[in-house]
């Protein structure tokens, strides 16, 4: 949020704010989506299908109705804006298409580094006179980044007293103090005032580093902090990330020496990822694999939540008397419930329903600050196509798709979708990991686009108005 | 009722060969333009009488030229074979009239297809197209070799418009100047606006099929006819700009003398720029890449 103390940061809101009204004025506008999502929400695949979709659109082709008729049938082209000078890779839609539809296809991996690509849309003017002008150009932003990198948002705003013992009241928690257990008997074991010894804080690190690699691969965690510890980037490990939390973080030794790497971490972060990425943007989708939380337990569905409603009260909506001076602040906010090809058609509904409950405390805050939200449940990619099972001597209704794994066709009965969090019995089947799918048959050059739910609807919402 | 069961499951399907065909949702015919389709072609009136009296007139002189040769040969062979020569050296040359005007519709239709495949995205139809259009073209024949290698629609496109069509592009400008000059001074000294118009119209199509001719296209009557169809939405678009132009000027200015001078100027310089815009119009007509 813009503020009187920070004079710098109020100029540069200031002049971002007369560029956009400029631009706006020239028919020019430039639109930063921000695409905010926990790792393995989907945003890769999210922004390839949003890529090849529009890009496809642009070519005359029906990929998103919805979209088209919010334009009111005007968009006339959509083109990817020639490569300048950036410093940061380019997203590579087209790398990604192409291991989609190869034979075995492939989704894409972890995302290990910030990337970004911008679309230009042309749109017809609306009115007669208005033609005369010639056609806005619509510049779309995207970028690309390792969702466990998102979770530092929170980090920004505590010192490394608060941060530990935010972090330790978590891991000793549930399931997490199981996995950590190793790690929870050594930094209890270090008395107050203990001397920085190198050793000490190597032991440390990897202790908790390896306790939030299980918390997040064993058993679907998300609320794990520091994200570079879990996806340390191109750079690779490198000595700022070498601290962990503490029992008794004040004073000197080990706990100075810890201190002053988490300041560096958070400045780091704050300088290179935050502040030039995540300032300023005018419409977000929040991505939520609401159905991997579902199924991965109550623990995970839980920290799901909270690490959503962390991220959300960390995020800059805007709102304030000095934001709306300099422009600054979110028009839209979308959640959206990704992977929604995974229950059948009758029970999506449902899945947006409880995305709903999930997102309650940030939906409430993006509205707080003057933003209109929704939510959505959406495949960016479909992979599945409804079926009846039965089970138990009565039909139900599934889903069929070919597992990645094997390529052999399977009917996946996805269980109940709650319409809210469910009661405690709800979770008493235990862990279950939804198998991956293959991508249907895909044209490799993506002329065409490819096969998703409600993605054309989501786009209507979130951009339709800008169109 | 009993409550639906528990927890998810996965169910493989026994039946189901062990590698089954990835699925297929028939996305690429779901989501092909849907064209308005095109009205079926009638003939008009008008046209169905034009082509009456060309088969009369074409049918009934063949049959008349025939009858006269026979008849010649009748008198005598030496003007027998003088007729027959006659007659086909003059049905020769309006066969080669017609022949003509169909090549320069298809040089026309080619251009269409050679956009569509751009606007499609069908590399190998792009590359075919742009190809022939280079080896009938001084200006882009060497870019032949390069074309062939190229991976992909926008680099094939790109090569285009950074080479050739670069090139065309000033040479059309060029043209559109030459004309423009000339139809500045014609408003400037011509008595009527009668005049005016004639003027502006015999020059704007003499300018069409110059720049038409640049792009490689030698267009007869009917596709200059095309082309000028083309042309005539955009420059409708700008001679409206300019009405709206010429009446805020005018409603501007009170003073007698003042809109005298500045009426004679604008109609002049409007007529420039119309020949000017009518020249990017046309070269835009003509190229072989969809606009972007």
């Amino acid at each position: 949020m813009a503020s009187l103390t920070d004079p710098l940061g109020l100029l540069r809101d200031a002049a971002m704010g007369a560029e956009q009204l400029g631009r706006g004025l020239l028919g020019q506008e430039r639109i930063r989506l921000a695409v905010t999502g926990l790792t393995r929400a989907g945003k890769t695949v999210f922004l390839t299908s949003l890529l090849a979709n529009l890009l496809a659109a642009g070519q005359g082709r029906r990929t998103l109705p919805a979209l088209e008729a919010a334009a009111g049938g005007r968009l006339r082209g959509v083109r990817l804006v020639p490569a300048g000078i950036e410093s940061l890779p380019r997203f590579d839609v087209a790398a990604h298409l192409a291991a989609l539809a190869a034979d075995p296809p492939a989704w894409p991996g972890r995302t290990e580094d910030l990337s970004t690509l911008e679309l230009t849309l042309e749109v017809e003017r609306r009115s007669w006179l208005g033609g005369l002008l010639g056609s806005r150009s619509i510049t779309l932003e995207l970028l690309d980044y390792p969702g466990e990198w998102l979770l530092d948002l929170p980090m920004l705003s505590q010192d490394f007293a608060e941060w530990s013992a935010a972090t330790l009241q978590r891991l000793r928690r549930g399931p997490r103090a199981e996995a950590a257990r190793d790690f929870l008997a050594f930094v209890d074991a270090l008395p107050a005032g203990t001397p920085d010894d190198e050793a000490l804080a190597r032991r440390g690190f990897i202790l908790y580093r390896d306790a939030l690699r299980h918390c997040r691969d064993r058993l679907g965690l998300r609320f794990l902090q520091p994200g570079r510890v879990l996806n340390p980037g191109p750079r690779g490990e490198a000595p700022i990330l070498w601290f962990f939390p503490l029992p008794h973080p004040e004073g000197s030794g080990l706990a100075m020496l810890l201190a002053r790497r988490h300041a560096a971490y958070v400045a780091d972060q704050r300088d290179n990822f935050f502040e030039p990425y995540f300032r300023r943007f005018q419409r977000q989708a929040v991505l939520v694999d609401v159905l991997g939380a579902l199924h991965a337990g109550q623990e995970a569905f839980e920290d799901t939540a909270e690490a959503l409603a962390a991220i959300a009260a960390a995020l800059r909506y805007g709102g304030s008397w000095l934001d709306r001076l300099t422009g600054a602040g979110v028009d839209r906010a979308a959640f959206v419930a990704t992977k929604a090809d995974h229950v059948p058609g009758r029970q999506r509904d449902a899945l947006a329903a409880l995305l709903g409950a999930l997102v309650a405390a940030p939906q409430n805050r993006a509205e707080g600050a003057g933003a209109a939200t929704a939510v959505h449940a959406i495949a960016a990619i479909r992979c599945t196509e409804d079926d009846v099972v039965t089970l138990e001597g009565r039909p139900v209704a599934a889903v069929r798709g070919v597992l990645l794994r094997d390529g052999r066709s399977a009917r996946i009965y996805p269980g109940e979708v709650p319409l809210r969090p469910p009661e405690p019995g709800f979770w008493d089947h235990g862990f279950f990991e939804m198998p991956e799918f293959q991508p249907p048959r895909l044209d490799a050059q993506g002329v065409s686009g490819v096969p998703h739910l409600g993605l054309d609807s989501l786009l209507a919402w979130l951009i339709g108005d800008l169109l | 009722m009993s409550d639906p069961p528990k927890g998810p499951r996965v169910i493989l399907e026994d039946d189901q060969p062990q590698i089954a065909p990835r699925l297929d949702f028939g996305w690429d015919q779901a989501v092909v333009p849907v064209v308005p389709p095109n009205p079926p072609s009638r003939w008009s009136g008008f046209g169905r009488a034009a082509a009456g009296v060309v088969v009369l007139g074409l049918g009934l002189g063949a049959l008349e030229a025939a009858n006269f040769t026979a008849a010649q040969f009748t008198r005598g062979a030496v003007q027998g074979w003088l007729t027959l020569g006659v007659v086909v050296a003059g049905f020769g040359l309006i066969a080669s009239a017609g022949w003509a005007e169909l090549r320069g519709l298809l040089s026309i239709r080619a251009v269409d297809r050679a956009r569509a495949a751009f606007a499609r995205g069908d590399l190998e139809a792009a590359r075919s197209e742009a190809l022939r259009w280079a080896g009938g073209m001084a200006e882009a024949a060497p870019l032949q070799p390069a074309l062939r290698q190229v991976g992909s629609i926008a680099e094939l496109r790109a090569l285009l418009e950074a080479g050739p069509l670069a090139g065309l592009e000033t040479q059309a400008n060029a043209l559109g100047r030459a004309a423009a000059v000339q139809a500045f001074a014609v408003t400037a000294i011509s008595p009527s606006p009668g005049l005016d118009a004639l003027v502006f119209a015999w020059r704007g199509v003499r300018l069409v099929r110059q720049v038409a001719a640049l792009h490689g296209l030698r267009p007869g009557l009917a596709g200059t006819v095309a082309l000028l169809r083309r042309t005539v939405f955009d420059a409708a678009a700008v001679a409206a700009t300019d009405i709206a132009v010429d009446a805020a000027a005018r409603a501007l200015l009170s003073n007698k003398l003042l809109e005298q001078f500045a009426g004679e100027a604008a109609a002049g310089a409007l007529a420039a720029r119309r020949m000017l815009r009518l020249a990017r119009v046309a070269a835009e007509a003509c190229r072989i890449t969809p606009p972007r």
